[in-house]
């Protein structure tokens, strides 16, 4: 064995974890090789040390001191998801109603269609009407069905002018 | 209770079984700060962190490990940090630490190798805080706080054959920068 494994030996055996032939063949080793030994006695002076840290107490009242703080957090918690959501959510719902406002105002309203318009679009003469008027001999009847006619119709284009 | 239904309860939200688990961990918790940061103080700060930082990631744990190496993954990550904010991981100035004497002379009196014991286990968390930190973290989890290599491994990821490597090059690192303070033959400053 060289000194460089019986230096890792000596440090699993420090660790109780090298078995019996293992642990003779190391003894050996150390006897016969001062330097191996001195390391052995470091190494196991320093892991003393190491091991025997001098335990401190924790401070008292650890969980008192705690449980307001995880109180604290189980409020902020859903708050923050609430933040976080509205946070999201106000670049979405600006780009919805931009989306919304952007499509009524570049679509054409739609037109209401005079009577005239809807006659032609039934592929009805809209003069048919009127044309029983005008083929009234009396010039009162035709002026009474006129005004009657004008009565009913909303649209101004068709209203006599005066 | 067992652990399993303690955390299943505590990830519910009943806070009377996360207490208990605090309870149960909280020794644990504060000795690996206490053994990084050597300040009774700010261990206990970072413990309280360490539980703040458990409650809030309950959620997210579903016991692909232990509840205790979970713990301690947060436990180490958050002292890590905490160091690096802190600066502890520069030198510390080994001047200082010259200082402190090995007498022999005056062993006979108790209360005098009590100091001398002290004051040789300072120096040797002083050093220890001089060794890079992934030496620091593995030579902490092993040799101050006793944890098994299997346990190490699952804390920090590790293969078993990689703990071994790092360690055994921790305590060789460690070794050679307290040669000057120990002894030759069989550890003749073994502390009683």
């Amino acid at each position: 064995m060289n000194c460089r494994k019986a230096e890792k030996q000596i440090l699993r055996a420090l660790d109780g974890r090298l078995d019996g032939t293992a642990q003779g063949v190391l003894a050996k080793h150390l006897e016969a090789c001062p330097a191996c030994r001195k390391a052995e006695g470091d190494y196991r002076s320093m892991l003393a040390l190491l091991r025997n840290g001098g335990e401190a107490a924790p401070l008292p009242r650890f969980w008192e001191r705690l449980e307001p703080r995880l109180r604290e957090e189980r409020e902020i918690v859903p708050l923050l998801f609430w933040e976080r959501l509205s946070l999201r959510t106000i670049p979405v719902l600006a780009l919805l109603v931009g989306l919304i406002g952007g499509v009524l105002f570049f679509t054409p309203p739609v037109r209401e269609m005079n009577q005239s318009a809807t006659l032609l679009l039934e592929n009805r003469d809209p003069l048919s009407e009127t044309q029983a008027f005008f083929e009234t001999d009396r010039p009162e009847t035709r002026t009474m069905m006129l005004m009657f006619a004008s009565l009913d119709e909303k649209s101004p284009a068709r209203r006599p002018i005066p | 209770m067992e652990e399993k239904q303690l955390v299943r309860l505590a990830q519910e939200g009943s806070p009377q079984a996360f207490e208990e688990l605090v309870t149960k961990y909280q020794p644990k918790v504060f000795s690996m700060a206490l053994s990084f940061t050597r300040n009774r103080e700010a261990a206990d700060d970072l413990s309280q962190e360490v539980f703040l930082k458990a409650y809030l990631a309950l959620p997210r744990f579903h016991g692909r490990s232990e509840f205790g190496t979970w713990l301690y993954r947060i436990s180490i990550n958050h002292v890590r940090d905490y160091l690096r904010k802190k600066g502890r991981a520069k030198e510390v100035p080994l001047d200082d630490v010259r200082e402190i004497s090995f007498s022999d002379k005056e062993q006979t009196e108790r209360a005098e190798r009590e100091k001398e014991a002290e004051a040789r286990r300072t120096l040797v968390q002083r050093v220890v805080q001089t060794l890079p930190e992934k030496y620091r973290v593995i030579l902490t989890l092993r040799d101050i706080q006793g944890l098994a290599y299997e346990e190490i491994g699952g804390i920090l990821r590790l293969s078993p054959g990689t703990v071994d490597s790092r360690l055994h090059r921790a305590r060789r690192m460690l070794r050679g920068k307290l040669v000057p303070y120990l002894t030759g033959e069989g550890g003749a400053h073994e502390l009683s």
